[in-house]
């Protein structure tokens, strides 16, 4: 039998809010196998975000295991979690998160840089390869103020892809686009999918459905079947 | 070609531009600062070291009856006895470009010296009979030049115009445009041209033993006083300085110190500038920080990429600073050297002070990002991703004062609460601002106790000018002629002399001047710490000043002391101790001290003016000394007390100034600070200043508050700067008696100075203040709103 990629096993997240312990993820369990292209969806304050930082070593479980690709993310040191989070996983942020004062392409070169991926060489190449891969390579030596917000968010995704990251985790990837660009943006991350990447997205999009393999719901930190999710 | 993580950190460089440039020049300030008191320090250690060594100095002077040959050579025998050698000093005046000065004159046999070496300067060398040679700092202020002639009166000998033949440096003498005095090298035929005695009467002796302290050359220079009686001549005084160090070795170890201690004051300043505002570079680069560390970063890279980047800033700054930092340690050198009588030409940096102003440069951005840097590189991603920045949500709670103060304008309220809002940085911005203002008040402080201790000094004198005569002469005669002369409101003969104290064990202490007025003195107003002053019917008391108590105790009032005057040992009692001056002294009654040194005559005369002014008592000293001669009184030399003044003041006032100047260059440093706090504080704000532009406020309101929010802080700083003042004083005053003169320490604050800080602090905020406060005023509603 094989083993899923990502593994959530009894996970509860609370943050201390004021004089009392705020629950933003209440004992959840949750299997994803390689190549399932999975939208976590729910109203705000759900706990979307934290599940998608619990993957990614962003956060960790107050209670729980998160294992990723046969690693055992909750046991990592901090050091250790960003050699790991560099190698293994991709993330993909609303609003872009590119570095001002470097090019397109440097974005994508600077997880290889830190992560000492593929050699120095070549990773301008890669970097160049990975942008050409998303439609805009044309852009690859200009600054990301120059660039509108599809592009900015293809060069994020170009970026999060540039260690080849077993899964590639997205967080509200299209909150920040126009509906022709976000569309464009779902396509495109459903032809990953197609090609064997993991992709696990954050969404409020009802269309995201669509390309998705599968639907995770979660209302007040608790999955939920998708068809209970009451809608605002 | 560099990786993309470095590039960033260039650019990043390069996008803050004016951030970048405030951290290299806070880098540069303590660098200048601190570098230039490093290079002044070496370059001083190098040439009082080398040239003063090098100029062999005497281990003791013997002052005695004439020396002949078969003398020094008795002399050069003694096996504890490297050289010997003989010279005559006579006190003259010479005639310069503005009056008669006093002149000293050194002549000896042989000007191939090897004790006390002089370095021949320019001209000729060594004078010939019938010319001098004038020391090099007594060249600018006498005017004298090669090829000129300088007239010299020596007594009441006709002057002589003496051709200077050239110009030559003993490094071993206090420079004489600061004494006041003129120096110069003659034979002894020019001497008995001038009409003064040619036999020479100063041995100067150097011991074999180069390891001897000052007490074990005390007692080789009292076996060669005992041989120099043997042979029938008197030794009037004898004086051993500490072995190996220069007269002046206290004045510049305390100006090195307080200069040094300042210098890292200022390095210290800036360090807490660099702190500041790489905790605020940081503090924009929270959220890449996040990015960086979601695509792999470690905080070790993290850490070195910012590490580097300070490293890096430290040696640009270090390429300004090092080389102003050269220029102004080199002309602090030569006008330090110019005091002390050195010459500094010719002497380089050496390169462990390069080494060290690179090192520390380089190094403080460093250590003072190091904190904020591993704090920094440490953040967890979601806290980096959520922005909540390196010291949690970064503003600090009110103070209650403020949370619940009424009675004023919103706008103002909100710039009083923001001035709060970054504690930590607001105290570094205090700390360096207020040191600044307690540095400023306490040299203010030390320099007013500097001109009260002169003016008790020189209250102690109630004439205008004194004449010493070459000979002793009946006291009521000089009172009768000198009473002739229109112009004299008062005058009291004097008699002067000097002595050495003999200890119970035998040894003898340094000589120091004696000074006896009559009892009953109307010229002399002791300023007394202990005891009590002369009165009529003493006859063995005596009235020591502060700093002969200070270099021997046997001082104290009560005790019985026996002095060597004139040779013979005779017994004093201690009366009373007085604060008269830097230099050791003793006052004993006229009549007890002529009888042993002028056969009951005075020496010199101490007149009071009718009239006040320089050019008025310049006139009167002339006609008195015409007088005088005319009525068989030859005076040798006459001083105005005013010039004596001038002296003292040079000497002393030269630290207070200093310290103004480090005052002012810290308050370059807290303006400095104050303009990165706020730069700061409007690019944190960027957002806020949106909303409140979206709500109304105007360019004036914007502007306003950020002005006020600065304000605030330099007047809270002024605030701290006035109490913070009090120890500094105390502790400027303290080191300042050790090694100067003994002033009274000031607690209260000038008014004046603290207005005039006031007034500084205003500006410099309002400065401080301009450029945020321009950026504040042209950011736009939509660009603040939308501003990540």
């Amino acid at each position: 039998m094989t083993q899923p990629l990502i593994t959530l096993r009894g996970v509860t997240k609370t943050f201390p809010v004021a004089a009392r312990e705020f629950t933003a993820l209440d004992d959840v369990t949750l299997e994803i196998d390689k190549g399932e292209f999975v939208a976590v969806v729910g109203q705000s304050g759900s706990g979307k975000s934290t599940l998608l930082g619990l993957i990614s070593g962003i956060d960790r479980p107050t209670r729980g295991e998160v294992y990723v690709g046969g690693t055992a993310v909750h046991t990592l040191s901090e050091r250790d979690m960003s050699a790991w989070r560099g190698r293994a996983v991709g993330i993909v942020f609303q609003f872009f998160q590119l570095l001002p004062t470097l090019t397109a392409a440097e974005n994508v070169m600077l997880p290889m840089d830190f992560c000492g991926t593929w050699p120095a060489r070549e990773r301008r190449d890669r970097a160049l390869g990975l942008l050409e891969r998303l439609g805009v390579a044309d852009q690859a030596d200009k600054l990301p103020s120059t660039l509108s917000g599809g592009q900015q968010q293809r060069v994020a995704v170009a970026r999060a892809l540039a260690n080849a990251p077993a899964v590639l985790l997205a967080d509200e990837p299209t909150g920040n686009l126009d509906s022709r660009t976000a569309e464009s943006m779902l396509e495109l991350l459903a032809e990953l999918v197609r090609e064997g990447q993991t992709v696990v997205m954050v969404t409020h999009e009802q269309r995201a459905r669509r390309f998705a393999s599968r639907t995770v719901a979660l209302t007040d930190g608790r999955l939920v079947a998708p068809e209970e999710l009451v809608h605002a | 070609m560099l990786s993309p993580r470095w590039r960033k950190v260039v650019r990043d460089v390069w996008l803050h531009k004016s951030r970048t440039t405030l951290v290299v020049l806070a880098i540069c300030i303590g660098i200048i600062g601190s570098g230039a008191v490093l290079n002044k320090w070496a370059l001083l250690r190098r040439v009082t070291r080398g040239e003063f060594g090098a100029s062999n100095p005497a281990s003791a002077t013997l002052r005695t009856d004439s020396i002949d040959a078969a003398l020094l050579q008795r002399v050069r025998e003694l096996p504890a006895i490297r050289n010997a050698e003989a010279r005559r000093t006579v006190t003259g005046s010479a005639k310069t470009d503005a009056g008669w000065r006093t002149a000293v004159i050194f002549a000896t046999n042989d000007f191939d010296k090897r004790i006390g070496v002089l370095k021949s300067e320019h001209g000729e060398w060594p004078p010939s009979d019938g010319a001098i040679v004038v020391e090099a700092s007594s060249v600018e202020f006498s005017g004298a030049g090669i090829g000129n002639p300088l007239e010299i009166q020596v007594g009441d000998a006709p002057a002589v115009a003496l051709n200077v033949a050239g110009i030559a440096r003993d490094v071993g003498l206090p420079p004489g445009w600061m004494e006041h005095v003129v120096y110069a090298f003659a034979t002894p035929a020019t001497l008995a041209r001038l009409g003064a005695p040619a036999a020479l009467n100063e041995l100067q002796i150097v011991v074999s033993n180069p390891a001897l302290d000052r007490e074990a050359v005390r007692r080789v220079a009292d076996d060669v006083k005992a041989l120099v009686e043997s042979s029938g001549r008197r030794v009037y005084d004898t004086d051993v300085p500490v072995p190996g160090q220069h007269a002046h070795a206290g004045q510049i170890d305390s100006l090195l110190l307080t200069q040094g201690a300042f210098g890292l004051l200022a390095l210290l300043m800036s360090g807490l500038l660099v702190v500041n505002l790489i905790t605020a570079m940081l503090t924009g680069q929270v959220r890449e920080i996040g990015i960086m560390k979601s695509i792999g970063a470690r905080g070790g890279q993290i850490a070195r990429m910012y590490l580097t980047l300070a490293f890096g800033l430290g040696l640009a700054a270090c390429a300004i600073a090092l080389p102003v930092a050269a220029i102004l340690g080199r002309m602090y050198a030569r006008f330090s050297a110019d005091m002390l009588n050195f010459d500094i030409t010719g002497f380089s940096i050496p390169l462990w002070a390069f080494g060290l102003q690179l090192a520390v440069g380089a190094l403080l951005p460093v250590i003072a990002a190091a904190a904020p840097v591993l704090r920094g590189s440490r953040i967890s991603v979601g806290d980096a991703l959520r922005d909540f920045g390196i010291l949690g949500r970064g503003d600090s709670e009110q103070p209650l004062l403020l949370r619940r103060l009424g009675g004023v304008t919103r706008p103002l309220l909100l710039s009083l609460r923001n001035a709060f809002r970054r504690r930590q940085r607001l105290t570094l911005t205090l700390v360096a601002l207020a040191m600044g203002g307690a540095v400023y008040l306490g040299a203010l402080n030390l320099r007013a106790a500097i001109v009260g201790s002169i003016d008790l000094v020189f209250g102690v004198h109630r004439y205008d000018m004194v004449l010493r005569f070459a000979q002793p002469h009946a006291a009521d005669s000089i009172v009768v002629a000198v009473a002739r002369v229109e112009g004299v409101a008062n005058a009291e003969a004097w008699t002067n002399g000097r002595a050495i104290l003999k200890r119970a064990d035998g040894a003898l202490g340094n000589a120091f001047p004696l000074t006896g007025p009559p009892t009953n003195t109307q010229m002399l107003s002791f300023n007394l710490i202990a005891g009590r002053g002369l009165r009529p019917g003493d006859s063995n008391a005596l009235v020591a000043n502060r700093r002969l108590v200070v270099d021997d105790s046997s001082f104290a009032v009560g005790n019985d002391v026996t002095l060597l005057i004139a040779g013979r040992p005779t017994r004093w009692t201690v009366v009373g101790i007085a604060e008269t001056g830097p230099s050791a002294a003793a006052y004993l009654p006229r009549e007890a001290l002529s009888a042993l040194v002028a056969n009951g005559g005075a020496t010199s005369v101490v007149v009071k003016a009718a009239l006040e002014g320089p050019a008025s008592q310049l006139d009167l000293i002339q006609r008195l000394r015409a007088e005088l001669a005319d009525a068989g009184l030859e005076v040798q030399s006459g001083q105005l007390v005013a010039a004596q003044r001038r002296v003292v003041e040079d000497h002393l006032l030269m630290v207070a100034s200093f310290l103004g100047v480090m005052g002012q260059i810290m308050i370059i440093v807290g303006g400095l600070g104050l303009a990165s706090t706020m730069s700061l504080a409007v690019l944190e704000r960027t957002r806020e200043i949106g909303v409140l532009r979206a709500i109304g406020a105007r360019h004036g309101a914007i502007l306003t508050m950020i002005q006020v929010e600065g304000l605030v802080i330099a007047i809270l700083s002024w605030a701290i700067a006035v109490p913070l003042s009090l120890p500094m004083s105390v502790a400027l005053g303290e080191a300042f008696g050790r090694v100067m003169l003994k002033v009274p320490v000031i607690l209260i604050p000038n008014a004046a100075g603290m207005l005039r800080w006031f007034v500084v602090v205003v500006v410099v905020s309002l400065v401080a203040c301009a450029w945020p406060a321009y950026r504040a005023m042209r950011i736009s509603t939509r660009a603040a709103l939308s501003y990540e």
